[in-house]
C-alpha cells in the first residue's frame, strides 16, 4: 500500500528552476527544497499571467519573474500572496477564466507545503540553541529541588502554548516584571525554607475516625426532623385562626393582597389567635419572613433519608458517605470542618490514606471515590484523583493518596479535603437523589463507607533538608541578631553553588552578597531577613534563572561535564541535576558513553522522569485539547472529571511504559494491550481489573484498543465535547503518527454554508470539502482518516450508529428531522490504499513505523535541545532512527541515541 | 493608620499582590496629583484597545456596506450599542497583510507584523501601538501603559501567542494583571510607608538591582553573540524597573487617592469578569494611572458564563454548522455589545476637572484580526470616542485591504502621538477623520 506523502519528492532534482530573466543565486546544498514542481506554470500562464504578466502588471505584481525555487523571504512573501488570494476565492476574478478543478487543488496542494517547507528552511537556525531560560515548570522543580518548597508559578507565564515545546530558548522571554516576580516568588521560598528548617522535621498528621462525625449528624438530623415537626404545627395553628368565624372579615380583608394560603400566613399577626413562630423553636427572622419555616415543610424528603442512615450497620465504627441533604448539610464526612489541612501544615508533598470499604450491595459502578480540595468560604479544585474501593466493610482497605498541596492552593483557602462518591458533585446528581426517592422512598442507598482519614506531610529522608537548605549551617529563626561573618559567607558561598548548579560562585559575587547582607543589618533589620534578603537575590540572577553555557567563542565545543549533567537532568526530570550526577560530573565520568548511558537508565527508572513523561507528552501530543471544552454531561455521563484526567494518565502511563520495558515505540501504532485501572478497565468494558494502579491487559482479538488511537484521550480530542470532528483527528493522525503534517489552516478560505440546517450523514456534510479546490487541496488527504475513526464517538467509545438533528428556524428541535445511521468507515488513503474499517486502517498506520518515529525524533530533539527542529537536523534524525530501528524501534534507544549525540553533548 | 514597613514594599507583582492584600504600593499617591496638578492645562488624550480574539458573526455584525456614512442601519450585533450610535464608526476593509494564521486574533492585530520576517527565527513580532502611544502619552502618569489579560482563558479564545495584545519595543510579549484582582492590586494596593522608609528602600532597592545587573554582566563576558542577545532581555527588565524607580522617585510623598471602586471578588469569569474589568480600566483613567490600556478579552469563558456549551473555536466555525452555532456566535456579540456600550456610558458619565468627560479624551479601538473563522480579512474594527479627532457616528468603508495599521496609525497621530509610520503602515487615512 502507499500513504500520502506531502514531501516533494517529484522535484527535489530540480534545484534550480528559475523563471526565464531572473538570475538568483543558488543557495548552498540543502535538503529538500522548497520547489514549487514545474507543471504549475501552466496555470499561473494561463490563469494569472495576463493580468499579472509582464506588460499589465496589474496591483503592482507579477507572476511571470516568480523562482520556482524559494530561497528568500521576499520570494516566500510573493508566493504567500498568491495562495491567500487563491484562497480566498479573490484570484482569478469571477468574471475572468477560472482553472480546471483537479489542476487548481493540486497547485494549491503543493503551494501551501512547499512555503512550509521554505518557512522551515528559512526559519533554520542550524543547531543553534538560544539561551534558555528556565520554564515555569523546570522553575517549580528546581526550587524543589533545592529548597524543598512548593511555590505557585502561577504568575509566571506558562511558557507552552506557543508553536513549539517549552523547551525552546528562543520563545522563553524575560521581562521587568517577570524579574520582579523572581524576586519575590525567591523571597517566599526563602521563607518558606527556613520556618520549615526550624520548625524541624517533626511529623505533622492529623488522624480522624470518622465515627466522631456520626453523632454531630445525630444532632442535626434531630434538629432537621424538630424543625419539620415545627413547621407543620405552625402552619396548621395559623390556618387554624384564620378559620375561626370570628376571624372571616379580616382574612377576607388580608385575602385582597395575599391571596394563597401561603402569603395569607405572612400577615399572621393581623389574625387574632394566630401564634408567632418563635413558640415552634424557629428564629426571630421567620416571625417577618415565614419562607424558611416552608423550606422545611418542602423538604421532608430528607427525613426518611437521615432516618435510613441512622438505622445503618457499623456507624460505631465509621460514616458512609452520602448524598449531601439541602437542609442542615446532611452527614455527608466531606461536610464536617474537622477534615482539613490544619492551618499550621505549609504547603509541600502530602500523603492521605483513607481507610475505606464498599457495602456489600453497592453496584460495580459505585465503588469510585473522589479525592479533592475545597475552602471554607467555597471554591474547589476539580477532583484530583479517583480511587477505585475494593475493600468491604468487614476487610476496608487503606487507600494512599500522596498529593501536592500547592502554595496556590494553600492561598486560596482549599484546605477542606473532599471525598466523595465519584459523580456525586456532577450535575445529575440531583436527578439521581430524586429517582431513589421515586423508587425507595428515602433516597440513594450508601455505597462507601469510610474509617478513617489520615493527613500526613511527607518527609522523605533522601531530600530532607533539601540540598540548598543543608548547605545553610546556620541559625535560620527571627530572633537571633548576630552571627560571625565569615559563617554567613561561607553559608553563602556553599548556597550559590547548589543553586548554580555545582558552578562556583564567580569574583566579587560573595562581596557584593555579603554587602546586601550588611545594608540590611544596619537597617536595623535580623540576621535571617538580611539573609534572605541577600539570597534571594541569587534565585532571581542570570546565573540561577538560564542555563548558562558559556562560550564567549561561539564555537562548536563540547560541554563540561556540570553542563551535560544539567542538559541531561532538565531533560529527563525537568529539574537540576542530583548530587550523584554532579559527583560524576566533577570526576570527569560523565562524559564517558558508558557512565552517560548508565545515568540515562537511572534518571528514566525515577519516578522524576514523570517531570518528562508528562510535559513531553502533553505538548507533543497535543493533549491539553481535551480541557478546551466541556462534555455534554447528559450525553457522556460516564466522561465526568475523573475519567477525563484517567484516560489522560493512560497517555502517559503507556508511555511510561515504554519507556521502562524499553518497549517498542510501534506499540504507540498497534499493540495487542491497554494499561488501565480498574476505573477505566470499566470505561473499555474490560474484565477483571481493579484497583488505581495501571496495569497491563491483553486484548482480545479484535479490540478496538490498543495503541495511542485506540485511547479515549486521543479520540476525545478529536471531538468538541458533543460530536466527533473527523477533520481534527485526520489531521492529527497526518501530523503525529504519520508525519506528514498538512499546511496550518488557511486564512480566508470561504466558509460552506449551505447546508448548515440539513440533514445530512457527518460524511455527507463533509462530502462538501471535495466540491471546492480550496478544501479539497488539503481535506482530501484528512477526511478519510477521519471517516476511518468515526466508530469512535466524541468520548472514545465504540459506537455503530451515529445521528444528527439539525434546530429549526425556530430554534427547536425537530424529533421529526433527527437523523440515524450506520456508521461507515470505509474509504481510502489519498493516493494509497483502501480500508473497510477501523482495524484495517489502524494496522495500515502500524506499518509506519518508520514515519512515525521521525515525527517522534524531531519532537524529541526540539524538547531535549531546546531549539526548533529544522532541516539541518535531518542527519542526526536518521542516525537516530537507525540506531532506533535496529532496535526494533526500542523506545529507549531513541532517548539514549540522542544523548550520546554530538549535537547532544556539545554547545 | 501606619502598618509597619513592609519589606515586600516594592513589589508590584500580581503574585505578591494576590498573596499579601495589605501589599503597599510606592507611587499611587500620584493619582490625586496628576489629576490635580493638571486640572487646569488641555486634558491628557487616552487610548483603549480592547481585543476578543474569535472574530465576530459575518451577517449579522457589520453594517451593510452599500449603506456608508451616517444614515446606516445599525445591525444586530450591535444593537445594544444604539445609545451611542453617534458616538462610534465602524471602520470596514482593513486587513494586516502579513498575518496567515487563522488562530492568530491578537497576536499581530495590534502591530502588523510579519511572522517570517526575521530570517533564521521560527517566530518574530513588533512593537504594538498601544506601546507606541504610552512613549509619548504616558509620560506624567503613574504607568506608561497598562496591560491587561485573561490568563488560562485566552488559550481557547482565539488570540494566538503572545501574552497579552501589547509587543515591546523588541516586539517581545508583555505580561500584565490577569483578573480583575490582580488589576486592582497593580492599580490602588495601598501604601502608607513613612517618607524616609520609602527613600531608603529605594536606595536598597537600587543597590539590589545593581548587584542584578552585576551578575548579569559577569555572565555576558563568557557568553557567545546569540546567548547575549537573549540576555539583553534580563538587561532591558532590570533597566525598566530602574526607569520606573526612577519616576516613582519623583513621586514620593505625594497623598493618594481612594480607589473610586470597592475591590473586586476573585473568582468571577466571562461576562462578569470583563465587566468588571472594564470598570476597573475606568478608573485607571479617572485617577490617570495610565493613559494607555489594552485589554485581552477572555472569549471561552465568556460563553461559559452565557451558558454557551459549544467550545469557542468552534463557534467561531458557525458557517455550516447547526443553527445552535450561529446562535452562541450572534450571543457572543451581544454580549460584548453590551458591555462594550456600558464601558462607553462610564467614559461619558466621568467628568474631567475642566467639565468635559473621559469620552472627550479618550479614543476606544475594539476589535479582533479574525473576522470569522479563519477569514483574517475585513478584521472587525470599532472606533470610539472624541480622543483622537476621529469620525464617529459613522459606517466608514475603505478601500479593500487598506491596512489596519493605516488606522492605528491615524488614531496615534490624531493622540498626539509623533509617529510617522506603524507596521506595514502606508499613511493615516482622512476617511477616518472628523
Amino acid at each position: 500500500m502507499r500513504l500520502p506523502r506531502l514531501t516533494l519528492t517529484g522535484c527535489i532534482s530540480l534545484s534550480f528552476v528559475l523563471w526565464a530573466g531572473n538570475n538568483i543565486p543558488l543557495l548552498a546544498e540543502e535538503s529538500p527544497k522548497a520547489v514549487m514542481p514545474d507543471r504549475h506554470q501552466s496555470l499561473l500562464k494561463e490563469n494569472c499571467q495576463g493580468c499579472h504578466g509582464p506588460e499589465k502588471q496589474k496591483g503592482k505584481f507579477r507572476v511571470d519573474d516568480l523562482p520556482l525555487h524559494i530561497t528568500d523571504l521576499p520570494s516566500a512573501e510573493r508566493w504567500q500572496k498568491v495562495l491567500g488570494a487563491m484562497n480566498s476565492g479573490e484570484m482569478p476574478p469571477e468574471d475572468e477564466k477560472q482553472p480546471e478543478a483537479k489542476a487548481k487543488t493540486d497547485f494549491l496542494d503543493d503551494l501551501a507545503n512547499v512555503l512550509v517547507t521554505a518557512r522551515r528552511a528559512l526559519s533554520d537556525q542550524h543547531g543553534v540553541i538560544a539561551l534558555r531560560r528556565l520554564n515555569r515548570r523546570e522553575y517549580q522543580n528546581t526550587i524543589r529541588a533545592l529548597l524543598g518548597v512548593e511555590i505557585d508559578g502561577s504568575a509566571l507565564p506558562s511558557d507552552t502554548g506557543g508553536p513549539n515545546f517549552d523547551t525552546v530558548g528562543a520563545n522563553l522571554f524575560l521581562t521587568g516584571n517577570q524579574f520582579e516576580q523572581y524576586e519575590s516568588l525567591g523571597r517566599e521560598a526563602l521563607e518558606q525554607a527556613f520556618s520549615a528548617k526550624v520548625a524541624g522535621t517533626v511529623s505533622l498528621k492529623q488522624h480522624l475516625e470518622s465515627e466522631t462525625l456520626n453523632p454531630v449528624f445525630l444532632k442535626k438530623n434531630k434538629e432537621t426532623l424538630a424543625a419539620q415537626e415545627g413547621a407543620k404545627n405552625w402552619i396548621k395553628a395559623v390556618d387554624d385562626a384564620a378559620a375561626r368565624p370570628a376571624n372571616s372579615a379580616t382574612v377576607a380583608n388580608l385575602r385582597k393582597i395575599a391571596p394563597s394560603n401561603d402569603a395569607l400566613r405572612y400577615h399572621w399577626k393581623k389574625i387574632p389567635g394566630a401564634p408567632s413562630p418563635l413558640e415552634f423553636g424557629f428564629h426571630k427572622s421567620t416571625e417577618v419572613n415565614p419562607a424558611e419555616i416552608y423550606l422545611y415543610r418542602e423538604f421532608t424528603e430528607f427525613a426518611p433519608y437521615d432516618q435510613y442512615y441512622l438505622g445503618l450497620p457499623h456507624l460505631d465504627r465509621g460514616a458512609y458517605l452520602t448524598v449531601q441533604t439541602r437542609v442542615g448539610g446532611g452527614n455527608n464526612v466531606t461536610a464536617i470542618q474537622g477534615l482539613a489541612i490544619p492551618p499550621k501544615f505549609p504547603p509541600g508533598e502530602y500523603v492521605v490514606r483513607i481507610r475505606a470499604g464498599a457495602t456489600a450491595e453497592a453496584p460495580a459502578e459505585r465503588r469510585f471515590l473522589e479525592f479533592g480540595l475545597k475552602g471554607f468560604q467555597g471554591g474547589a479544585t476539580p477532583a484530583l484523583s479517583t480511587h477505585h474501593i475494593t475493600g468491604t466493610l468487614e476487610d476496608p482497605q487503606v487507600i494512599e493518596i500522596p498529593f501536592t498541596f500547592s502554595k496556590q492552593n494553600a492561598d486560596r483557602g482549599l484546605r477542606n479535603l473532599f471525598i466523595r462518591e465519584r459523580g456525586a458533585a456532577d450535575g445529575k446528581h440531583d436527578q439521581r437523589v430524586k429517582e431513589a426517592y421515586k423508587r425507595n422512598g428515602f433516597g440513594p442507598e450508601v455505597a462507601l463507607w469510610i474509617d478513617w482519614i489520615e493527613i500526613e506531610k511527607q518527609i522523605t529522608p533522601e531530600d530532607a533538608p533539601p540540598a540548598g537548605v543543608r548547605v545553610l549551617d546556620l541559625p535560620l529563626d527571627d530572633k537571633t541578631t548576630d552571627v560571625p561573618r565569615d559563617r554567613v559567607r561561607s553559608a553563602v558561598e556553599g548556597f550559590v553553588r547548589e543553586a548554580y548548579r555545582g558552578v562556583p560562585a564567580p569574583e566579587g559575587l560573595l562581596d557584593r552578597l555579603m554587602g546586601l547582607y550588611e545594608s540590611r543589618k544596619a537597617s536595623g533589620k535580623t540576621h535571617r531577613d538580611a539573609l534572605i534578603h541577600s539570597l534571594s537575590t541569587v534565585l532571581s540572577s542570570p546565573r540561577f534563572l538560564y542555563r548558562a553555557e558559556p562560550d564567549a567563542n561561539a564555537t562548536h565545543r563540547t560541554l563540561s561535564g556540570q553542563e551535560l549533567a544539567s542538559r541531561l537532568s532538565y531533560f529527563l526530570w525537568g529539574g537540576p541535576p542530583d548530587a550523584t550526577l554532579r559527583e560524576l560530573a566533577d570526576k570527569g565520568e560523565l562524559l564517558k558513553p558508558e557512565v552517560l548511558a548508565a545515568q540515562t537508565n537511572r534518571l528514566l527508572q525515577h519516578p522524576n522522569s514523570r517531570h518528562f513523561v508528562r510535559p513531553f507528552l502533553t505538548q507533543w501530543l497535543h493533549l491539553d485539547r481535551i480541557d478546551l471544552f466541556q462534555f455534554n454531561q447528559k450525553r457522556f455521563p460516564q466522561f465526568d472529571d475523573s475519567m477525563k484526567s484517567t484516560v489522560r494518565q493512560e497517555v502517559y502511563e503507556t508511555f511510561a511504559h515504554l519507556l521502562h520495558t524499553n518497549g517498542s515505540l510501534g506499540e504507540l501504532l498497534r499493540a495487542d494491550y491497554v494499561l488501565v485501572n480498574g476505573l477505566l478497565a470499566r470505561y473499555y468494558g474490560i474484565e477483571g481489573v481493579s484497583g488505581d494502579g495501571f496495569q497491563k491487559v491483553v486484548l482480545p482479538a479484535g479490540s478496538p484498543r490498543g495503541g495511542l488511537l485506540g485511547m479515549a484521550a486521543i479520540m476525545a480530542m478529536g471531538s468538541n465535547g458533543e460530536h466527533t470532528n473527523p477533520v481534527e483527528r485526520g489531521a492529527w493522525v497526518l501530523r503525529k503518527l504519520l508525519n506528514e503534517p498538512p499546511p496550518p489552516a488557511p486564512a480566508n478560505v470561504p466558509e460552506i454554508a449551505r447546508l448548515a440546517a440539513k440533514a445530512l450523514t457527518t460524511r455527507e456534510r463533509l462530502q462538501a470539502h471535495q466540491e471546492n479546490p480550496q478544501c479539497a487541496s488539503c481535506h482530501r488527504k484528512i477526511d478519510p482518516i477521519g471517516f476511518g475513526l468515526e466508530n469512535f464517538d466524541a468520548t472514545g467509545q465504540w459506537r455503530d450508529t451515529d445521528w444528527y438533528q439539525p434546530v429549526s428556524a425556530s430554534g427547536e428541535r425537530d424529533p421529526k428531522l433527527r437523523k440515524t445511521w450506520k456508521i461507515d468507515p470505509a474509504s481510502a488513503f489519498y493516493k494509497g490504499s483502501a480500508f473497510s474499517n477501523y482495524q484495517e486502517m489502524r494496522d495500515l498506520i502500524a506499518t509506519k513505523r518508520r514515519n512515525f518515529a521521525n515525527g517522534f525524533c524531531s519532537a524529541l530533539i526540539e524538547y531535549a535541545l531546546g531549539r526548533p527542529c529544522g532541516f539541518s537536523d535531518e542527519g542526526l534524525i536518521e542516525s537516530i532512527v537507525q540506531q532506533s530501528e535496529a532496535k526494533d524501534f526500542s523506545t529507549r534507544e531513541f532517548i539514549h541515541a540522542l544523548i550520546q549525540s554530538k549535537e547532544f553533548r556539545s554547545k | 493608620m501606619n502598618t509597619p514597613l513592609n519589606r515586600r514594599h516594592f513589589l508590584r507583582t500580581s503574585t505578591a499582590l494576590i498573596a499579601l492584600p495589605v501589599l503597599e504600593s510606592l507611587g499611587f499617591r500620584r493619582f490625586a496629583s496628576a489629576a490635580q496638578t493638571q486640572s487646569r492645562g488641555p486634558r491628557p488624550k487616552r487610548i483603549i484597545f480592547l481585543g476578543f480574539g474569535w472574530g465576530v458573526t459575518q451577517d449579522s455584525w457589520y453594517p451593510n456596506i452599500a449603506q456608508p456614512g451616517s444614515d446606516y442601519t445599525l445591525p444586530a450585533g450591535l444593537e445594544p450599542l444604539a445609545r451611542h450610535k453617534a458616538d462610534f464608526s465602524v471602520v470596514q476593509g482593513l486587513l494586516n497583510k502579513y498575518n496567515s494564521n487563522g488562530h492568530y486574533g491578537s497576536t499581530f492585530w495590534l502591530t502588523g507584523a510579519n511572522e517570517f520576517g526575521e530570517p533564521g527565527q521560527s517566530f518574530h513580532n513588533t512593537i504594538s501601538a498601544d506601546q507606541v502611544a504610552g512613549e509619548t502619552l504616558g509620560k506624567g502618569a503613574r504607568f506608561d501603559s497598562l496591560v491587561l489579560d485573561c490568563g488560562a482563558a485566552a488559550l481557547a479564545s482565539g488570540h494566538g501567542q503572545g501574552l497579552s495584545l501589547s509587543w515591546d519595543i523588541r516586539g517581545k510579549p508583555m505580561a500584565g494583571p490577569k483578573n480583575p484582582v490582580e488589576a486592582f492590586h497593580r492599580l490602588f494596593a495601598k501604601d502608607t510607608t513613612p517618607l524616609a522608609q520609602q527613600k531608603a528602600m529605594l536606595a536598597q532597592r537600587r543597590s539590589v538591582l545593581d548587584n542584578a545587573l552585576e551578575n548579569a554582566r559577569e555572565l555576558q563576558r563568557t557568553l557567545s553573540k546569540t546567548d547575549n542577545s537573549k540576555l539583553d532581555e534580563y538587561f532591558q527588565g532590570i533597566r525598566d524597573i530602574e526607569t520606573r524607580l526612577s519616576r516613582d522617585e519623583k513621586w514620593l510623598g505625594v497623598p493618594q487617592p481612594t480607589p473610586p471602586l470597592k475591590e473586586p471578588k476573585p473568582d468571577l469569569a466571562g461576562y462578569e469578569e470583563i465587566k468588571l474589568m472594564y470598570a476597573i480600566m475606568v478608573a485607571a483613567l479617572q485617577t490617570d494611572s495610565t493613559r494607555v490600556l489594552t485589554y485581552r478579552q477572555p472569549v471561552s469563558t465568556l460563553l461559559t458564563s452565557l451558558d454557551v456549551r459549544i467550545d469557542s473555536h468552534t463557534m467561531s466555525h458557525y458557517p455550516g454548522k447547526g443553527p445552535e452555532y450561529l446562535e452562541a456566535s450572534e450571543k457572543r456579540d451581544h454580549a460584548q455589545s453590551t458591555l462594550l456600550a456600558e464601558l462607553l456610558d462610564q467614559l461619558k458619565a466621568v467628568k474631567e476637572p475642566d467639565g468635559s468627560s473621559l469620552f472627550d479624551h479618550t479614543t476606544v479601538a475594539y476589535g479582533s484580526n479574525i473576522r470569522t473563522g479563519h477569514n483574517l480579512d475585513n478584521c472587525p474594527t470599532l472606533l470610539a470616542g472624541r480622543g483622537a479627532g476621529l469620525k464617529l457616528g459613522h459606517n466608514i468603508v475603505v478601500s479593500k485591504d487598506t491596512p489596519l495599521c493605516n488606522a492605528w496609525l491615524t488614531l496615534l497621530k490624531g493622540s498626539g502621538v509623533p509617529v510617522e509610520r506603524h507596521g506595514d503602515s502606508t499613511g493615516v487615512l482622512p476617511q477616518l477623520l472628523a
